[in-house]
């Protein structure tokens, strides 16, 4: 069996006024099923970047990426949408739940876009996110009322919804306290067990002994892996 | 049934925008309200009027004869093809129930009040039928008389005595238009009543219903020839027959046409409250688009994002239509009772007809959506990415622009009032948006004042061109010798002239021809539609003087009358809209009593709402009529000293000369001033500048929260500036001072644009409305007040509209702003 997650000669640049800049050159990369990787550089490295092309939430300027077998790197804004919702699930720093949603709402919403399941499921699975997470009692309060710590836990529940293969977590620790944050990585860690792929992006180098891999870039290229 | 999460948060979002959402929903509740008050106004009222109309049952046709009795009825509803048949007369003259106080009177007679059965009358209150000696007196028309029920009245009819008749009640007259706009007294009597009013008790009038279908204008008008045929086989000369649009009210087009003109203005509100939505959802959008960004990140479409928020307008649309609705309703009973009492007929039901919801639920909720569409779409569709990294239609960087640059190179101002002024055009559409919804309902407001100015000012001139002050009628021709002795027997009278008026019709190849007496008199005075005035083929001529002192023609094409004319002829606006085939230079034949007279129309003269009028040399028509005429008069127009203008001594001027014509043995069928005969064009005019007026209203209302909400909004999207502010100093007076800075700049450039507009655009609509109505444009003038009171109510509405977002501004901490996102 392939790896799940693999790219090809990927290149990234940003057209700015002073010409492209570029983020990303000559990425190749393979990450495989229920693996925990991390993407480790400096700010402005390109991590962010890195995994933005792999969920689909940007395009590369060059080179192929396929997740899953999906070539990611040609596919349709709204085809990328929909497989994203099925296939991966976005964890960000700023948790970024939706404020006027309840927490279980927050986590349904992945269900009722990509209709996963049969309406009357979506709210029992959620329950059972939010509890695998360790906020069952707080699923029906606003985000404004949880804590950082439980707002990140509810934004990985939503990132789970819809049973995705891949979790994909931009500095999910980066706005947490250091208990919190460990939690936070023993969680994707427990996620990996069930055989999911978890690839987070950090500058925190002390997180060794949770991942399986550590991919570290520097001005846009792979400096180990 | 469960929400799903989308609509959810479409419906907590919508809750959550709270005052703005209030603000916007109130805006097109408010333009909703006025085009559903218009339209079940229109269903209610055409509705109403055309069953009222019907259940009088209206003649097919009426023809004008010499005599109708019951031998000629009775065999014409024996000979088939007509219903019912009955016999009528109208007799002009005058009522008076104060001393002095003579108003014109178009009296109707009823040979038997029990057996009406054609254009019924609806009896109101006091006693029925009118005994001989008694008359019945239109609802509406005791306030133009001046009388109440038991009054005893002076009654005089052309060159009858007067005599005195008691009102015995009222009676409902569907088919007569309002008194009051009219100024004229309908009355209504029995046949022995006209003998004791000294004329000879015969009906001259035949009033049919045809068999068949009555509503086939084709049919009713073959049946009506051949009705014609038939009375004049049997030796009645029939002068004039006149065949109305079947089962139609007289005055259901002209109200249509209102009605319709209000519609396309409440629409018109309706789309500019669409404004509001756009920006709201336009900053909605942006202010969400780090929400849209995860959304499309966790599986979400462009399309269901997009349903979300067009969901929030649904929403809007709904709570905006939930309350338009009920106001509507309202709304259309108080306009519907106003119309009533305007076209004079009693609505039974106000029910509405179920399209009428129907079409205000889809402009309700179709409208919010169309502008939303826009908005919705363009955030919907930003790239994830960018929606993630927040720059896409949120940010709009001051400064990238050369206008932007330019009003950053202002100097000289305090620098509140710079920031204030380059925070105004920070989102330049939404401000665009704002300064189009404020603009329309201050050019509505400049337009009802302008128009309603050039209304006064056309009628000035209309009525200034009449040199005269007081017009007295008469019957018949009487020799000018004698009423001049009598005006000079009037203390008061300064100078007369005796005119010939009468009425005329184009004679036109194979039409038979239609007498019409030469110096018959002309019809009472009467509004713009004149009740009083002629059937619709025929219209007004004036036999002027040679060197009248009295008649000034505001002379629009051509020229006027000269001493030396012979068969020249003057024609009016309304004659000229009325007959588009009429030209100057051109010949023009018209039928004035039994022959054709040929004329060489030499003019046009503007004689705005005046009724259809030519003007022909008087020593012409004398020589047409073999001498006849010569020396005599029909139409006497007085000029009184300026100091006995006022209504008293009008009054007793009057009298007086009523009193001096008599003792020459004249009596006048009527002695009505200037300022009496404007009194119906001004109660015209007024319906339409409170119309208008209503409108601008509507407009300034919607303008008005459309800027609370832009207030609320930019207030809202600098939080973290105001942080900023605060944090460098600035007091909380000093921040609210921005903001209603930026409140004031937008109305002043809102005023400023609506004011430089405003002169073609009421012109424009002024006319539009006017020829829509009348057939004739206004004489323009620009109200100057218009946009100094327009420039006090938009500071009020930025007060208004400023002062809670100004309010908000201040009492943020420092740092609750530096914290805003």
């Amino acid at each position: 069996m392939g790896p799940l997650i693999e790219l090809r000669k990927v290149g990234k640049s940003y057209a700015m006024p002073a010409g492209a800049l570029p983020a990303l050159q000559e990425i190749d990369l393979e990450i495989g099923r229920g693996e925990f990787a991390a993407i480790v550089g400096k700010s402005g490295s390109g991590k962010s970047t890195l995994l933005n092309l792999i969920g689909g939430i940007d395009r590369p300027s060059q080179g192929e990426i396929r997740v899953a077998g999906v070539s990611v790197h040609d596919a349709s804004e709204n085809a990328l949408a929909r497989w994203r919702g099925k296939s991966v699930g976005v964890v960000f720093q700023f948790f970024q739940l939706l404020p006027t949603l309840t927490t279980v709402e927050n986590v349904m919403l992945p269900m009722d876009f990509c209709d996963a399941r049969p309406p009357r499921e979506r709210r029992p699975h959620a329950l059972e996110l939010l509890d695998l997470v360790g906020i069952a009692e707080q699923a029906d309060k606003l985000p404004s009322a949880l804590s950082g710590g439980q707002q990140q836990r509810a934004a990985i529940a939503r990132a789970l919804a819809n049973d995705p293969l891949v979790v994909l977590a931009d500095e999910p620790t980066g706005n947490l306290d250091s208990v919190t944050a460990r939690s936070v990585l023993d969680l994707f860690r427990k996620l990996t067990g069930r055989g999911t792929t978890v690839v987070i992006a950090t500058h925190e180098r002390d997180i060794s002994g949770l991942i399986d891999r550590s991919v570290e870039l520097n001005d846009g290229r792979v400096v180990s892996q | 049934m469960t929400l799903t999460t989308p609509w959810r948060k479409a419906f907590r979002d919508f809750c959550q925008e709270g005052v703005r959402t209030v603000l916007v929903v109130l805006a097109i509740a408010l333009g909703i309200a006025g085009f559903a008050t218009v339209l079940s106004a229109y269903a209610i009222l055409t509705r109403e009027l055309n069953d009222g109309y019907l259940a009088t049952n209206p003649a097919s046709a009426t023809l004008w004869t010499d005599r109708v009795d019951d031998e000629l009825l009775g065999a014409l509803l024996a000979k088939g093809g007509v219903v019912e048949a009955e016999a009528r007369r109208v007799v002009s003259g005058r009522i008076k129930a104060r001393p002095g106080d003579w108003r014109p009177l178009q009296l109707f007679v009823v040979k038997d009040y029990a057996k009406i059965r054609v254009s019924k009358l609806v009896p109101q209150q006091g006693a029925w039928p009118p005994a001989p000696g008694e008359l019945l007196i239109e609802r509406d028309a005791f306030q133009v008389a001046h009388v109440r029920i038991r009054d005893a009245v002076t009654v005089k009819i052309a060159e009858g005595e007067e005599r005195t008749l008691r009102v015995s009640g009222s009676v409902h007259d569907v088919g007569q238009a309002q008194a009051r706009m009219e100024q004229i007294v309908y009355g209504y009597i029995g046949v022995e009543t006209l003998a004791l009013l000294g004329e000879e008790p015969s009906l001259d009038q035949l009033k049919l219903v045809v068999a068949g279908d009555r509503f086939d204008e084709t049919h009713v008008r073959s049946v009506a020839a051949d009705v014609k045929l038939w009375v004049e086989s049997r030796g009645h000369p029939v002068r004039h027959m006149e065949v109305p649009s079947p089962g139609k009210h007289p005055h259901a087009d002209i109200m249509g046409v209102l009605l319709l003109a209000q519609a396309g203005f409440g629409l018109f509100a309706v789309a500019l409250s669409g404004i509001l939505v756009v920006n709201l959802l336009t900053a909605l959008m942006a202010s969400q688009l780090r929400q849209i960004g995860v959304m499309k990140a966790i599986g979400g479409t462009g399309a269901q994002i997009a349903y979300i928020y067009l969901g929030q307008a649904l929403l809007l649309g709904v709570a905006a239509t939930a309350v338009a609705v009920p106001a509507g309703i309202l709304g259309a009973r108080a306009m519907c009772l106003a119309m009533a009492v305007f076209l004079n007929f009693d609505i039974t039901s106000f029910a509405v007809p179920a399209w009428v919801y129907l079409l205000e639920g889809a402009v309700g909720l179709v409208v919010p959506l169309l502008a939303a569409a826009h908005p919705v779409w363009r955030g919907s569709s930003v790239s994830v990415r960018e929606a993630l990294a927040d720059v896409g239609v949120a940010q709009n960087v001051f400064g990238t622009t050369a206008f932007d640059r330019a009003l950053a190179g202002l100097g000289g101002v305090p620098r509140p009032l710079l920031l204030a002024l380059r925070n105004s055009f920070r989102r330049r559409a939404r401000m665009a948006l704002t300064l189009v919804t404020l603009a329309a309902g201050g050019l509505f407001f400049m337009s009802a004042l302008n128009i309603r100015g050039s209304m006064i000012y056309t009628l000035d001139r209309m009525f200034g061109a009449m040199k005269f002050d007081v017009i007295a009628t008469f019957a018949a021709p009487v020799p000018i010798e004698k009423m001049e002795r009598a005006a000079r027997s009037t203390p008061g009278v300064t100078a007369q002239e005796g005119w010939i008026t009468t009425e005329a019709s184009i004679a036109r190849p194979g039409e038979e021809l239609e007498a019409v007496e030469a110096g018959a008199p002309e019809a009472p005075a009467g509004g713009p539609h004149g009740a009083g005035g002629h059937p619709a083929n025929r219209f007004t001529v004036v036999a002027l003087p040679a060197a009248t002192a009295f008649q000034g023609l505001q002379i629009e094409e051509g020229r006027g009358l000269r001493k030396d004319d012979t068969n020249a002829i003057v024609i009016n606006t309304r004659l000229a809209a009325k007959e588009p085939g009429l030209k100057v230079g051109s010949e023009l034949s018209l039928r004035m009593g039994h022959r054709p007279m040929s004329f060489r129309i030499v003019g046009k003269t503007r004689e705005p709402f005046a009724p259809a009028t030519a003007y022909i040399p008087r020593a012409h028509l004398d020589q047409l009529g073999g001498g006849m005429l010569a020396g005599m008069t029909n139409s006497v127009r007085l000029a009184i000293e300026k100091d006995r203008q006022d209504p008293d001594s009008m009054t007793g001027l009057k009298a007086k000369l009523e009193e001096s014509l008599l003792q020459e043995g004249l009596r006048a069928s009527s002695i009505a001033s200037k300022g009496e005969r404007r009194v119906g064009f001004d109660e015209h005019m007024r319906m339409i500048y409170v119309f208008l007026v209503v409108v601008s209203c509507i407009l300034g209302g919607v303008g008005g929260l459309g800027l609370m909400t832009t207030m609320s909004l930019n207030v809202l999207e600098r939080r973290r500036e105001v942080g900023v502010l605060r944090a460098i100093g600035a007091s909380p007076s000093a921040v609210s001072l921005i903001v209603l800075t930026e409140a004031g700049l937008i109305v002043v450039l809102s005023w400023a644009l609506s004011a430089l507009v405003a002169w073609p655009v009421s012109k424009g609509l002024g006319d539009l409305l006017m020829t829509g109505m009348f057939g004739t444009g206004l004489d323009f003038v620009f109200e100057p007040r218009g946009p100094l009171v327009w420039l006090g109510v938009c500071l009020l509405l930025a007060a208004l509209a400023g002062a809670l977002p100004a309010w908000r501004a201040a009492r943020l901490s420092v740092r609750e702003a530096l914290a805003h996102e």
